[in-house]
């Protein structure tokens, strides 16, 4: 069995520094999606269960993913297929998921595509769906937890007032959420292994696709909605109390 | 010159300070309190090959080399300088091996060693000497194909756990030093109650006592009369581990100032706003920064050594700096915080206790500043 896991490029968000509320992103080191992180966790734990299923990391990106794509490979993917060019760089959720698409064609028997539920960065939360749309694949999304039995896939999604269990049929597409798993950290002698685990690294015009602008949309910025504190200072529990009641922050 | 991390050494740093702020930090004080590491976190640390992060996959390290284990003792060091303190103490002693042991001992020694399932001691110090070679008095008498050892050893790090200890003895026949791979817990060895020292808890010290202890022959570690030889380099090694430790300490000091001062207030403003204040953190920033890039230093050189005499002042001095800065900064950290520095409450109280040990380990500083003069001026 072929397990395909999508993972994005983003910058190291705890190490972003902000000024004059824009992010500065020099020196910031490379990392891959934290959704993604779980979505490659739950295609190693299935694979340490049942040893015949491999688990390719699929990456779109400019060069640096390379690199950075050796910590999918430390934490446990069997090998990496990536379509590297500088010009993705700017490029919307449209433009990756036929990229995506376009690749996963190109790959043999794939049975399973993992996503992350949204990307670390931006979080548009479309690849997933694109992906699935274009390939014509069956798709569920908001997945926290699954299993493969019988050739299918049987997962449980969470929304928002009730777990609803479904079957998905193979091949097919599934987008996971964060708290699925806890991912792994790799070890040292994992981590030293990962840059000679097998690569396929394609260039944007070897794969078959055709896309007339890699950007319709752009991310012009992307800040927490400013708050205004009311700085009120209480001299002591009761006040506190009381601020809180007369602002229906706590029960009467 | 190339400052940069390599993509393998990031995600090792990562991996260190992933594990270090999940499972280490959050019972470090736990681990200052009883004196003691859990089981599970040198598990933890074993699998994911910390304890042999410098050495050869053929015996079971990960082949990463010093620069590397630097990184993650750095970040290991900020959460528990006791946790950091366990697998320095244990890196010298298997280092001892991989410098000077055969193939086969090599084979036999390292390769638990590297995986954590044994805790490596080097035993030197004795109740009647630290800092002078010369005056061991443990004893190794040939008998046919074994020695037989006899002796105490003083303040030896990790000596409770199973795996092998380094002793230096002299042998009778011949009056000079040599070194032995013995195995803890065999016939004739055992330890005290754990030292109560004052900083660096959860690393344990304990004593050795050597009763009859029948060694083969062949544990001898390099060549009879090698001993002062296998100390010198060995410890040189050692004190990568030691300088990483408390580049850790100096870390967490700068962490907790910054933090700090942006946190407590004067008059409705951090603290941070008084010139007083930023002197000390900007003091402070600038001495992480040369601690920092001397010990990154020492790992890369440690790697790469080809004059043994040279490395021993690298080793020496890199050491006796940063250890001294860790005292300095942690002061300066503890001053930021007022009298809530001096308390159990706040992380820097337990860093500036841990801070004065480094100084006298692995030689004193002033043995330090000897080695560093003596090669300098040619004499050694
Ligand atoms: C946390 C910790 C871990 C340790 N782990 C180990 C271990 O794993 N293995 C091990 O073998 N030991 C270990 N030790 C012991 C440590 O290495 C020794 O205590 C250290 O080398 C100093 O020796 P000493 O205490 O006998 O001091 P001394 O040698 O008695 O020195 C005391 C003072 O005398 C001065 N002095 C001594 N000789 C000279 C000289 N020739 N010239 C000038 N001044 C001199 C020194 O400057 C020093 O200030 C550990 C100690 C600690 C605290």
């Amino acid at each position: 069995m072929n397990i395909v896991v999508a993972m994005k490029q983003i910058p190291d968000l705890q190490q972003i520094r902000i000024r004059n509320r824009q992010p500065l992103f020099d020196d910031v080191p490379l990392t891959l999606g934290t959704i993604d992180k779980n979505a490659l966790e739950a295609a190693v734990v299935l694979k340490e269960a049942d040893e015949s299923i491999k688990v390719t990391v699929l990456s779109a990106g400019n060069e640096e993913v390379e690199d950075t794509i050796k910590e999918a490979l430390a934490a446990g993917a069997d090998e990496a297929f990536l379509i590297l060019d500088d010009a993705l760089e700017g490029a919307d959720s449209a433009a990756i998921a036929a990229v995506l698409a376009a690749a996963i064609k190109q790959m043999d028997g794939v049975d399973l595509i993992l996503f992350g539920e949204g990307s670390g960065d931006n979080y548009s939360g479309q690849v997933g769906s694109r992906v699935a749309e274009l390939l014509n694949l069956p798709q569920v999304g908001y997945v926290s937890s699954m299993e493969i039995k019988g050739g299918q896939a049987v997962v449980t999604r969470t929304l928002e007032d009730c777990d609803e269990v479904m079957e998905i049929a193979l091949p097919g597409i599934i987008s996971v959420m964060a708290g699925l798993n806890e991912p792994r950290i790799p070890s040292v002698t994992q981590i030293l292994k990962a840059g000679k685990k097998p690569k396929e690294v394609l260039e944007l015009d070897e794969v078959d696709v055709d896309i007339k602008k890699l950007a319709f949309t752009e991310t012009i910025s992307n800040l927490a909605p400013e708050s205004n504190r009311k700085k009120i200072v209480v001299k002591s529990v009761d006040e506190l109390l009381q601020g809180l009641r007369s602002e229906n922050l706590i029960g009467r | 010159m190339d400052f940069s991390l390599s993509k393998e050494q990031q995600l090792i740093q990562r991996a260190a300070q992933e594990y270090a702020e999940k499972f280490i930090e959050p019972i470090s004080q736990q681990i200052d309190e009883e004196n003691q590491v859990p089981d599970e976190i040198l598990k933890g640390l074993g699998e994911l090959d910390m304890f042999g992060i410098p050495y050869d996959d053929e015996y079971g390290g990960a082949g990463a080399g010093y620069a590397s284990y630097v990184l993650a003792m750095e970040q290991i060091g900020k959460a528990s300088s006791g946790v950091a303190m366990i697998i320095s103490a244990h890196t010298l002693g298997l280092g001892a091996i991989n410098a000077f042991g055969t193939e086969e001992q090599k084979k036999k020694y390292m390769t638990k060693g590297c995986k954590g399932e044994h805790i490596v001691s080097f035993a030197f110090t004795e109740p009647g000497t630290g800092s002078d070679p010369k005056q061991i008095t443990t004893t190794a008498v040939r008998e046919g194909d074994y020695f037989i050892l006899n002796g105490t050893k003083r303040f030896i790090s990790n000596a409770g756990f199973p795996g092998p200890v380094v002793v230096f003895a002299r042998e009778t026949e011949n009056g000079k030093i040599s070194a032995f791979i013995v195995e803890k817990f065999c016939e004739g060895y055992s330890v005290s109650e754990p030292w109560k020292k004052g900083g660096m808890h959860g690393g344990p010290l304990l004593d050795i006592y050597l009763k009859d202890v029948k060694v083969p022959a062949e544990n001898m570690l390099a060549p009879s009369g090698m001993g002062y030889q296998v100390l010198q380099f060995g410890i040189s090694f050692g004190k990568v581990g030691v300088c990483s430790t408390a580049l850790g300490g100096v870390l967490a000091a700068m962490e907790e100032s910054f933090k700090y001062a942006r946190e407590k207030t004067h008059r409705d403003a951090p603290i941070a706003k008084f010139q007083a204040v930023q002197l000390k953190l900007a003091q402070i920033a600038e001495l992480y920064e040369a601690c920092k890039w001397m010990t990154y230093r020492l790992g890369w050189l440690a790697d790469r050594v080809k004059d043994p005499v040279q490395f021993a002042k690298d080793a020496a001095l890199t050491k006796d700096y940063v250890c001294q800065q860790l005292v300095e900064i942690t002061s300066l950290a503890v001053s930021v915080h007022g009298s809530y520095g001096l308390m159990r409450d706040y992380k820097v109280e337990r860093l500036w206790r841990d801070s004065i040990v480094g100084l006298q380990i692995e030689g004193v500083s002033d043995m330090q500043k000897m080695i560093v003069a003596g090669v300098m001026l040619g004499s050694k």
